[in-house]
């Protein structure tokens, strides 16, 4: 569904990505793994057109995105759930979601699609008027996600969604995201907390200083060595 | 005698109010103090004079010279500022100098660079009265106008989805992109608008003065930047809240200084904005804006 070939990134002087490549396939987790500063956020970043392309190649359903502004990838049906939720914290619950389903003609199609995210997110159906600045870090990574659904995305870019989370609260998140790939959703996920990305991915590919160091399924990479010392603390 | 000095407060504040907001909302979204907006103000007033002289009535007159200036701001950002994007917040301010200066010298070499008289409506300049109070007109239209306007952006900026991209870019540009929504139609709308809210103040301008000249709009749209920068740089209640504070409190120093300080009012005016902005850098309402490295 994604392939991503020889993707380098940079900042200035800096090589933030030197060489990735990785595909995902329909309705399938992938994990991108690996330490702060790996290049995971800028990968996804480059995917949804948010950060530039120095070399390499996108490619989603056939059609190369490669360098496509972040408002024509969301059309063509890849959305971006931001590192550190970035949910509007001046908005309402409701106009966050409204934004989310921008794309969508006519609106009504677009009350429909709220309807079902508020099914699956009762929590903001409680908060539906409140500021989304309001809401508790758990809360707010459940409106980033349904906000990412509502544009009807076939594929869903996660970046760090544990990240500052209280346990349980992340058991609910990753519980969402099992129940988002029960229905069908392609996710590449990127996430600090390996242990936990494994856990939940069909496959996974490890980055260390911008390159691909490592990849096969979950269950391989959980038993590999090299992953077990370096990230699950064995 | 007060309460005609609270209209007149009242009525410019409401100018400044809606310059310093046309600033705001073009800040709020691409960063950019735009000090090209006076000339938008200037450009309305004289399209106003050339529809005037073409026999246009006046109310289409004035939607013709609100127009302009709408179309123009659109223009502006088109040419000026499409191609500057991202680049650095001087570079920015740079242009919108530049773009001012050249406007300025072809209203000056292309018009006059004397004012030109404007003939309003002579019901314009007239007052009426209730019991012992006489209030003017045209202070009175100012503020139906600006009021109106207020509302009417509210509305647009709650209800509409554009408008509420447009509040949601104004606190993280990049995720509305990543909602599907084009940055270049955001944007274009904050130039629209301000340049619409550049228009209806060029009108209330004119109307109390009958006039219009190449630096038409300089005055004005400093004091709006000194508006807007006290309500809060990029925040839409704030410049409207800086505006009208800055507007009655010029009038009322106008009204009851003693004529031996009457010519420091704006040196009054400034140094309380210092005060101001010691007790509150951020402005009296900060705008809200995601800070990204």
């Amino acid at each position: 569904m994604l392939s991503v070939e020889g993707l380098k990134i940079r900042y200035g002087e800096v090589e933030a990505v030197r060489r990735v490549d990785l595909t995902v396939e329909s309705g399938e987790i992938l994990a991108l793994v690996g330490a702060n500063g790996a290049g995971k956020s800028s990968t996804l970043g480059a995917i949804a057109g948010l950060v530039r392309v120095a070399a390499g190649k996108v490619v989603f359903e056939g059609v190369d995105i490669t360098g496509l502004a972040p408002e024509v990838v969301a059309r063509k049906g890849v959305a971006l759930v931001p590192e550190g939720r970035r949910i509007f914290a001046s908005l309402t619950v409701a106009d966050n979601l409204r934004l989310g389903g921008a794309v969508h003609q006519p609106a009504a199609e677009a009350r429909l699609r709220e309807e079902e995210m508020l099914e699956l997110f009762p929590i903001l159906r409680r908060y539906y008027r409140a500021k989304g600045g309001n809401l508790s870090g758990g809360e707010q990574q459940m409106l980033a996600i349904a906000r990412a659904l509502m544009g009807k995305p076939r594929m869903i870019l996660l970046d760090e969604p544990s990240l500052g989370l209280a346990p349980q609260l992340i058991d609910t998140v990753f519980d969402l995201i099992a129940e988002l790939r029960r229905k069908g959703m392609t996710i590449l996920l990127v996430e600090q907390n390996v242990a936990l990305a494994l856990e939940i991915a069909d496959r996974a590919v490890v980055l260390a200083n911008g390159e691909v160091v490592l990849s096969g399924t979950a269950k391989e990479l959980a038993s590999s060595d090299l992953v077990r010392q370096a990230y699950l603390g064995a | 005698m007060f309460a005609q000095q609270i209209i007149n407060a009242i009525s410019l504040g409401g100018v400044y109010a809606l310059l310093a907001l046309g600033l705001a909302i073009v800040f709020s979204i691409v960063g950019l103090i735009n000090f090209a907006h006076g000339e938008l103000m200037t450009l309305s007033g004289y399209a106003l004079l050339a529809a005037l002289v073409f026999g246009l009535p006046f109310p289409l007159a004035v939607l013709v010279a609100v127009s302009c200036g709408a179309l123009a701001a659109v223009a502006m950002e088109r040419i000026a500022f499409r191609p500057m994007r991202g680049a650095s917040v001087t570079s920015l301010l740079l242009t919108s100098f530049a773009v001012s200066s050249l406007l300025k010298v072809v209203f000056q070499n292309g018009i006059s660079a004397r004012p030109q008289a404007v003939a309003m409506p002579g019901w314009m300049t007239g007052a009426f009265s209730f019991g012992d109070f006489t209030i003017g007109v045209g202070p009175s239209i100012s503020i139906v106008v600006s009021a109106l306007a207020l509302i009417l952006l509210e509305t647009f900026l709650r209800r509409s989805v554009t408008g509420t991209a447009m509040r949601a870019a104004a606190e993280d540009f990049d995720v509305v992109r990543l909602m599907g929504i084009p940055a270049s139609r955001i944007i274009a709308t904050a130039f629209l608008l301000s340049g619409l809210l550049a228009g209806l103040a060029a009108m209330l301008w004119v109307a109390q003065r009958a006039s219009v000249d190449p630096l038409m709009g300089f005055t004005p749209v400093l004091k709006a930047f000194i508006a807007a920068v006290v309500g809060g740089l990029g925040s839409l209640p704030g410049a409207v809240a800086g505006g009208f504070l800055l507007g009655i409190i010029e009038v009322l120093l106008q009204a009851t200084l003693p004529a031996a300080i009457a010519p420091y009012r704006d040196a009054i005016v400034l140094s309380g904005v210092i005060a101001v902005l010691l007790l509150r850098p951020q402005g009296l309402i900060p705008a809200v804006r995601v800070q990204r490295s």
